[in-house]
């Protein structure tokens, strides 16, 4: 290594940890505050601790709500958004990728009207069509107006169209049937377009709070985000900080656990599945 | 009940036919949408109060429904109903926004009911009048029932007070500043009003009053924005954060205020006695309560100003529920709204406790006895107004909010122009129905 | 057999349509319908007034759209504020956290001490729910007992009023967005510069390149791909995630950080502002479809220079 490359080594680290502090602080703080007795807030004696360590908050916290329930609902609702999206969308990818038919760039347009209608937009009147399916206050309602999605569609079109048309003759000669085709050609093919699609719609979903919000009334449905709400809005008896941050704490540990034990595997698979 | 079976319907209509029946047989479900308006656990209360109400009542059953903030609660309601659902059978909500849902047709009076109570007269006059205020149209007839009610009051730290050499709380305005600045240091605010976070009409609005003209009156289609005294109300209130320094420019937001005040970080605060009994069991000081500074209204200059505030009872029905069921549902309302568990409620959380008769009930009267501060509470009930209530109450709360936010914040700066443009807004609207 | 044969064709001809039809349908009655919906009632004002709830609405031609753009118009004042905010965030969006997530990923895609905690340390906000992310702010944010305060007050600084100055209102929104947003991004380019064969750096290096040489030479147009699909997607999040703003000031003081979404969330539920509401929506699907077709004849572009 030459003098230059060491001291640009050294800038990168310095900077590397100066933007992964203060990414940290508010974790930090958050797991500081939460063990504080509920009325000495960081302004007050030390910044860091307060006069004892107390769990109590965490006592409140979750007395608020069925956390684990809540859990449970989100990871159904963006589990089961997923699941039957890839489906969907790996139909119509195919579709649009391999066939010729009458109406295809009628139907593609109609179909890409979603992606610059997103469906946030569309909450009253996605609202009144549950309504009217009699589907309110019901799970099924949460995840149905998703179940389609065009930014999947295209994500997949594109990998597939990629994907050299040899490949699916040559399995089609060795006798494999659509399904055999789609799977073991198209879909082994795209994967990087799968785990990149994944990512965006668990995220999304796993952060949705207006839609379930709305379409739901059931504590035994509602997904951790309308759960989140509750701590938040204590609105005649002013913020409880503790308890909000204890809260926060006790929803976002497991997460934190599972992502601490598979972080290598996590990234490595995003590489190895080689998104661009 | 018809939810349920609506529900099931969707789900499976064969199967939904038997369900169906098997549910007609069986109790009446009372949907009870509650917001969050108190820290103390509400949903265990509710759940109790709930077990309690079912166990007198057999054959009824109530599903309390937690709905998020007073806003989430009444933004759900009426996209529910708009949108062709069931709703609630029973909600608590703003005594405010008693036309958003009387207009739509969503709520029925609770004069009904009253009419056919062998001691209605006794049960409407049992609560304070005060607080029937907005619950009451403009022709006396009655339409919801007070629950969680409140007003704004004075906290003061008395240690703090009396170090500065205060023995008592400041009576009127000229006091209230005086002490403040006198009590604000580098690290610690004079006074704070949470006039910031969305909703600074309630606390605008003491001052309005306290300056001798209150922004409403009884006739929902008039509002009175831009008279000299609701000018200098504003501009009383800005000055705190900006030329008095006593609090933050810009007003303190409602959250922070009670803590701050535990903190020992604001020295007096202006907020709701639903709060008395968080701050009382949290503070590691004297806790002081007094009514709301006097401003110089009146010919004596003092007037006493407070709005009430808080949530009422609402009945909803479209007219398609059957008697057994709208029996029911005042069942469930009239033993919300009875003294005993208006002690409870009241004690529990600091809220006024509606009827006269709660104040003789345990566990109040010995709390009271106790701490005189939930008896101030009561009593400035005498001096307090209307709070701000109209036709279209929504969206014209909503002019009156931003355009205070934006004098507040420095945005406007001429409050008298600011206030003269939301009145012609505010005026186009209520032409509709006039 | 010629039954067989028709009816292998017609399954043929069929098969298309079966497969986009779950798809199609869905979008029909999600985005189609209500979008129609939408443009139509976007025409009408609903009836106001006393009695109101069982009369039509009145057919007022573009009135909906000059009151949502008058200044003077109480919905006017909300919906411009809340537009111009509205693309100030996105912008922020894609230019702060997406450059942030770039740096990231070419700062932690190097064998390093500590590498496992430092990628902990930008990605959990991503693991957290806005909405809980939002909250964590909104103590960070307080005014008297909030982190930001706090740390400046112990500088000497009075402190800042986060939430409650107009002026840094949507900052604080930004802030957020940004520490939420990053690491997410990250994993993105970390995945696009893994699939960079480390042979083409050495060559590179070789030739002579430094560091910035081989970052703007190589590793960029490399990650274009990436790059452009993150912004995509970061631009249309900017337009449809504002659950932050239900924990972090709710868009005030006076809309002051108001985004156009939470701002059609605040008035969906009363009636009489109904052509309002469908009036701005369709102005923001129309924004979000410029930008998405202007990205789209970017990327078309860029990759027809290829």
């Amino acid at each position: 290594m030459t003098g230059k490359s060491g001291a640009a080594q050294t800038v990168a680290a310095v900077l590397t940890g100066a933007i992964g502090i203060v990414f940290l602080l508010p974790l930090v703080f958050t797991i500081l505050v939460s063990i504080r007795p509920e009325n000495e807030p960081v302004t007050q004696g030390s910044i860091f601790f307060g006069s004892e360590i107390t769990l109590s908050l965490y006592q409140h916290a979750l007395n608020i709500a069925p956390w684990g329930l809540h859990y449970l609902n989100s990871i159904i609702f963006v589990g089961g958004t997923l699941l039957v999206q890839l489906f969907t969308v790996t139909c119509a990818a195919y579709a649009f990728a391999r066939l010729r038919f009458w109406g295809r760039n009628l139907l593609l347009l109609v179909i890409l009207l979603q992606l610059m209608i997103p469906s946030g937009v569309l909450l009253v009147q996605n609202f009144r069509m549950i309504n009217l399916l009699g589907l309110f206050d019901t799970r099924l309602a949460l995840m149905l107006p998703y179940w389609g999605s065009a930014f999947g569609m295209l994500l997949l079109r594109q990998a597939f169209r990629e994907v050299p048309i040899e490949l699916d003759e040559a399995a089609r000669i060795d006798g494999a049937n659509l399904l055999q085709v789609i799977r073991h050609v198209y879909v082994v093919n795209a994967i990087p377009a799968y785990v990149a699609f994944a990512l965006v719609s668990l995220s999304s979903h796993w952060n949705e709070f207006l839609w379930p919000f709305i379409i739901t009334r059931s504590e035994a449905i509602r997904p951790l985000t309308v759960g989140l709400n509750k701590l938040i809005k204590t609105t005649d008896q002013g913020a409880f900080y503790g308890q909000l941050m204890a809260g926060t704490i006790i929803v976002i540990t497991p997460l934190v656990i599972l992502f601490l034990l598979f972080q290598r595997q996590f990234v490595e698979s995003f590489a190895r599945s080689g998104i661009r | 009940m018809t939810a349920l079976c609506k529900r099931t319907l969707s789900l499976c209509l064969l199967l939904s036919l038997f369900i169906g029946a098997a549910y007609a047989q069986d109790d009446i479900v009372i949907d009870f949408y509650f917001p969050s308006a108190t820290a103390n656990d509400a949903e265990g209360i509710f759940q109790r109060y709930a077990d309690m109400f079912e166990e007198e009542n057999p054959g009824i059953s109530i599903n309390p429904v937690f709905t998020g903030s007073y806003t989430d609660t009444r933004n759900t309601i009426l996209t529910e109903l708009q949108g062709g659902g069931a709703g609630p059978d029973v909600a608590v909500m703003l005594s405010i926004d008693l036309y958003s849902f009387a207009e739509e047709g969503y709520i029925v009076p609770a004069q009904t009911f009253i009419d056919g109570m062998q001691d209605g007269d006794a049960y409407v006059s049992d609560f304070f009048p005060a607080l029937m205020r907005n619950g009451v149209d403009e022709d006396g007839n009655v339409w919801a029932i007070p629950f969680q009610r409140s007003t704004p009051i004075l906290y003061y730290n008395a240690d703090l007070l009396a170090e500065a050499g205060y023995d008592s709380p400041p009576t009127n305005n000229a006091e209230l500043v005086e002490i403040a600045q006198a009590l604000t240091t580098d690290d610690r605010h004079g006074l704070l009003v949470p006039v910031a976070g969305g909703f600074p009409i309630w606390m605008y609005q003491s001052f309005a009053i306290a300056f001798g003209h209150n922004i409403v009156d009884d006739d929902p289609t008039a509002v009175y924005f831009n008279t000299p005294e609701a000018v200098a109300a504003v501009e009383f209130v800005r000055s705190l954060g900006t030329d008095l320094g006593v609090g933050p420019a810009g007003g303190a937001a409602w959250g922070d205020t009670p803590v701050a005040f535990l903190a020992g970080q604001a020295a007096m605060i202006y907020h709701t006695t639903g709060n008395l009994t968080r701050i009382l069991g949290g503070a590691d000081f004297e806790v002081g309560v007094w009514y709301l500074p006097s401003g110089p209204a009146g010919e004596d200059g003092t007037g006493y100003g407070s709005p009430t505030g808080g949530g009422n009872l609402y009945i909803f029905d479209d007219g398609s529920k059957s008697q057994s069921e709208l029996d029911a549902i005042w069942k469930w309302v009239t033993f919300l709204s009875s003294p005993a568990i208006q002690a409870d409620w009241g004690a529990t959380t600091g809220y006024i406790a509606a009827n006269a008769s709660a104040w003789q009930t345990e566990p109040l009267a010995s709390l009271s006895m106790e701490h005189p501060q939930y008896l101030i509470a009561r009593d400035q009930l005498q001096h307090a107004g209307k709070e701000f209530s109209s036709y279209a109450t929504i969206t014209i709360q909503g002019i009156i909010n931003g355009t205070l936010e934006s004098i507040l914040t420095g945005e406007s700066a001429d409050a008298q122009a600011a206030l003269d443009a939301a009145q012609a807004q505010i005026d186009g609207i209520l032409a509709d129905y006039r | 057999m010629i039954a067989k044969v028709w009816r292998a064709r017609l399954i043929a001809r069929l098969l298309p349509y079966l497969l986009i039809a779950p798809t199609f349908v869905l979008v029909l009655m999600f985005t189609v319908l209500p979008a129609f919906n939408t443009v139509n009632d976007s025409f009408y004002k609903p009836a106001r007034g006393l009695n109101a709830a069982g009369k039509s609405p009145q057919f007022v031609h573009l009135q909906n759209f000059v009151d949502i753009l008058d200044d003077s118009h109480y919905m006017g004042q909300r919906f411009l504020r809340s537009f111009r905010n509205t693309l100030i965030f996105a912008l922020a969006t894609v230019f702060v956290a997406v450059p942030l997530g770039l740096l990231l990923a070419l700062l932690l895609n190097r064998p390093q001490r500590l590498l496992g905690i430092w990628r902990f340390a930008v990605f959990y906000p991503a693991l957290l729910p806005l909405i809980g992310a939002a909250s964590i702010w909104s103590f960070i944010f307080s005014d008297s007992i909030g982190l930001a305060n706090a740390v400046l007050r112990s500088f000497g600084h009075p402190g800042l009023n986060w939430l409650g100055d107009r002026n840094l209102v949507l900052l604080s929104v930004i802030i957020v967005n940004i520490w939420k947003q990053a690491g997410y991004f990250m994993i993105f380019f970390l995945a696009g510069l893994q699939n960079i064969a480390r042979e083409l750096y050495e060559a590179a290096a070789l030739d002579g390149a430094d560091r910035f040489q081989q970052f703007m030479g190589l590793t960029l147009p490399l990650l274009r791909r990436t790059l452009l699909f993150v912004s995509v997607i970061s631009f249309t999040f900017a337009f449809q995630t504002v659950e932050q703003l239900q924990a972090l000031g709710e868009g005030g003081p006076a809309d002051s950080a108001n985004l156009l979404l939470y701002l059609i969330f605040q008035n969906i539920a009363e009636r009489r502002n109904w052509g309002y509401v469908n009036a701005m929506t369709l102005v923001l699907i129309a924004v979000v479809l410029v930008f998405t077709l202007g990205n789209f004849l970017l990327f078309e572009r860029s990759e027809s220079e290829r």
